[in-house]
């Protein structure tokens, strides 16, 4: 048996911080069930993510049980449905929407993501039907997130989609203006899409994965804000504790809760016969008071989120998460770095009420941890080019430092500075962000084009 | 064909003792196979299994041990294993599940819990206990493979053990502290 300080430290871990296993995804191909017709199509598309995932929450809640920690999401990821149903219409793409919503339903998940294209070059007429069915796909689905990757390292930025996206999260708010604009809560852009992120809205089964695999996402951020509190209560005299030494903690609890992600992901895989693919070590905030990465900040000792040393925090957190992850994990993979989305979080929608977190300082912490403007509430009366232009700032830094960013905006109908929103349950709430500069980008959104790979992408 | 033999030794901690045991059980020609020892407020106590010749008898190994020079008189029980009475040895279960008790020191805990485990048909496997600033804290490795009843079950009533008894009682998967404490992934 293990030393009893040992069994104490992780019994210390699940009982008073609330270890759990923040998600469990399973990629499922699609890409063999195009048919010649779209009815046909759709009914391999049910029949085939029945068959993977049927027993899929079952398993999971059953492993949480054994191990006695719980699996809080099961969620399932598809192939990018554009390439699913190359050479069909918009019209097609909403009906796919729908199935998969239905599929979702009869497996008795509650996020399935992969409505997705892929168009960081070049756009094919597909692509172009697809991105055009997509506020009217989520509009009339409840359970289906969809994602466009527009810019890559390697390639460079598609300002064409740039544009578009502008205009698709506008049209996706204003198509659900009842429900506050709740559609584009479902959409994100990405630079450098992971094709293993188990996390949503921007979950896909990449191309390059196998027929099914069963992605895994770690628990949240309250671990590691609890571990640090103790931590530091452990260290009164001053001058006695150090920022090497506090990230040597978040380093030993991410080696710990990575552990418990891997272990309970490898028994689900095991138990469905499905392949186990990665551990993503991503620390996902929820709107829960205390599992909070604004917290975190505050605990390492800036009293307002976004206040100057706000983004050292975060790069230090990022980092030694990486670190305590990567040595626990077999495959780590996906995003694996800290979120900020704001909206899910309850101490950083706080700092934007109060006014001491504003988008650009949220738009340089993004610089150092993944995965971008996430979550973040604008007004209503933000126009799509500004949108656009918001968009085409993130993919850059995302293009020019080789790493995955992505822009979740909520433009929230007939909102403004000063007012609130809520979208209730994991997509929490958030007084409304204000945004400078509004209409003042569009004539570097009219260029279209494409902006080139950077430099450092040339490597061969 | 070998003679296997269980033996029991307890003594007045003090270096050498192991090395004692074992070399009267070397000179009888005998092969320690496995071996356990612990020392407790100054005493030790140790187990050991071990094979020898068929003619070695129980009363040469008692006797090879008493002729050992030493301060403080070994306390030594030893059995023989009939082979043919004797179950099998599997080793450790594949599945284990780790026991925690944390509360005030008062008497009786470790009776409460393992009269518990008893009433459940719970092997416990291991057994260590701290007592630090009055606080006691126990952790028992338990087999349940013949519980009478499901883990579920198991969960709800040690929740209203911890509720009777104001006492953190808390049961988790031997590999969650496996994987959470040892560099090796297994």
């Amino acid at each position: 048996m293990l030393r009893s300080d040992q069994i104490l430290a992780t019994v210390e871990m699940i009982q008073k911080e609330n270890l759990d296993v923040r998600t469990v995804t399973m990629g499922i191909s699609l890409l063999d069930c195009r048919c010649g017709s779209v009815d046909e199509t759709c009914r391999k598309i049910k029949d085939k993510i029945c068959v993977y995932a049927g027993n899929f929450v079952a398993t999971c809640d059953d492993m949480g049980k054994k191990y006695g920690i719980p699996v809080v999401n099961k969620r399932i990821a598809v192939s990018p449905i554009a390439f699913v149903g190359a050479g069909f219409h918009r019209a097609d793409f909403t009906r796919i929407a729908r199935t998969l919503d239905q599929a979702a339903t009869a497996v008795g998940i509650d996020i399935l993501g992969g409505f997705s294209a892929q168009v960081e070059k070049g756009m094919t007429e597909t692509d172009r039907e697809f991105i055009a069915a997509i506020p009217e796909a989520l509009t009339l689905t409840d359970k289906v997130c969809s994602s466009v990757n527009i810019a890559t390292t390697q390639k460079g930025i598609n300002m064409y989609a740039v544009a578009m996206m502008g205009k698709t999260v506008k049209e996706l708010a204003d198509n659900t203006a009842d429900q506050d604009g709740f559609g584009a809560a479902k959409f994100v852009v990405f630079c450098n899409q992971p094709g293993d992120n188990p996390f949503m809205a921007g979950a896909i089964h990449g191309l390059e994965e196998a027929d099914a695999v069963l992605n895994v996402g770690v628990s949240g951020p309250g671990v590691i804000a609890r571990a640090l509190e103790r931590f530091i209560r452990k260290h009164p005299k001053p001058r006695t504790l150090q920022l090497d030494k506090l990230a040597e903690e978040i380093k030993q609890t991410t080696f710990r809760v990575t552990r418990c992600g891997e272990l309970i992901g490898r028994a689900v895989s095991k138990s469905l016969g499905i392949e186990f693919g990665v551990v993503d070590l991503s620390l996902a905030p929820t709107p829960t008071i205390g599992d909070s990465v604004g917290e975190i900040f505050k605990i390492l000792g800036v009293d307002a989120v976004g206040a100057p040393g706000s983004t050292a925090i975060l790069a230090m957190l990022n980092d030694a998460v990486k670190k305590g992850g990567i040595f626990a994990s077999k495959t780590v993979g996906g995003l694996s770095g800290a979120f900020i989305p704001v909206m899910e979080d309850a101490v950083l929608a706080e700092a934007v009420g109060d006014g001491s977190l504003c988008l650009e300082k949220l738009e340089a912490m993004t610089c150092v941890c993944s995965v971008g403007i996430d979550m973040v509430a604008i007004p209503g009366s933000v126009d799509a080019d500004t949108i656009a232009a918001i968009i085409a700032d993130e993919m850059a830094l995302g293009v020019m430092n080789a790493k995955t960013t992505a822009v979740r905006l909520i433009p929230v109908p007939g909102k403004e500075e000063g007012d609130h929103v809520n979208f209730g349950g994991l997509f929490g709430a958030s007084p409304i962000m204000p945004v400078r500069n509004v209409g003042k980008s569009s004539r570097f959104i009219a260029w279209g084009g494409r902006m080139p790979a950077p430099v450092h992408s040339f490597r061969n | 064909m070998t003679k296997q033999m269980i033996i029991s030794v307890m003594s007045k901690d003090r270096p050498g003792i192991i090395a004692n045991i074992t070399g009267a059980v070397y000179r009888l020609g005998g092969d320690v196979a496995d071996l356990n020892q612990t020392v407790l407020c100054g005493y030790l106590t140790m187990i050991l299994s071990a094979s020898f010749d068929p003619e070695v008898t129980k009363e040469d190994l008692v006797a090879a041990i008493s002729h050992i020079k030493t301060d403080f008189k070994f306390e030594v029980s030893i059995k023989e294993i009939d082979p043919a009475t004797h179950d099998e040895w599997t080793g450790t279960p594949e599945e284990t599940y780790i026991l925690t008790v944390q509360g005030p020191n008062k008497a009786g805990i470790v009776h409460g819990i393992s009269q518990f485990c008893y009433e459940h048909n719970i092997n416990i496997f291991d057994l260590a206990t701290t007592l630090k600033s009055e606080q006691y804290t126990m952790a028992l490795q338990l087999d349940l493979k013949k519980c009478t009843c499901t883990l579920e079950t198991l969960q709800k009533e040690l929740e209203e053990y911890s509720r009777q008894s104001h006492l953190t009682v808390m049961i988790q998967h031997n590999d969650i502290f496996q994987v959470t404490n040892e560099v090796t992934l297994h």
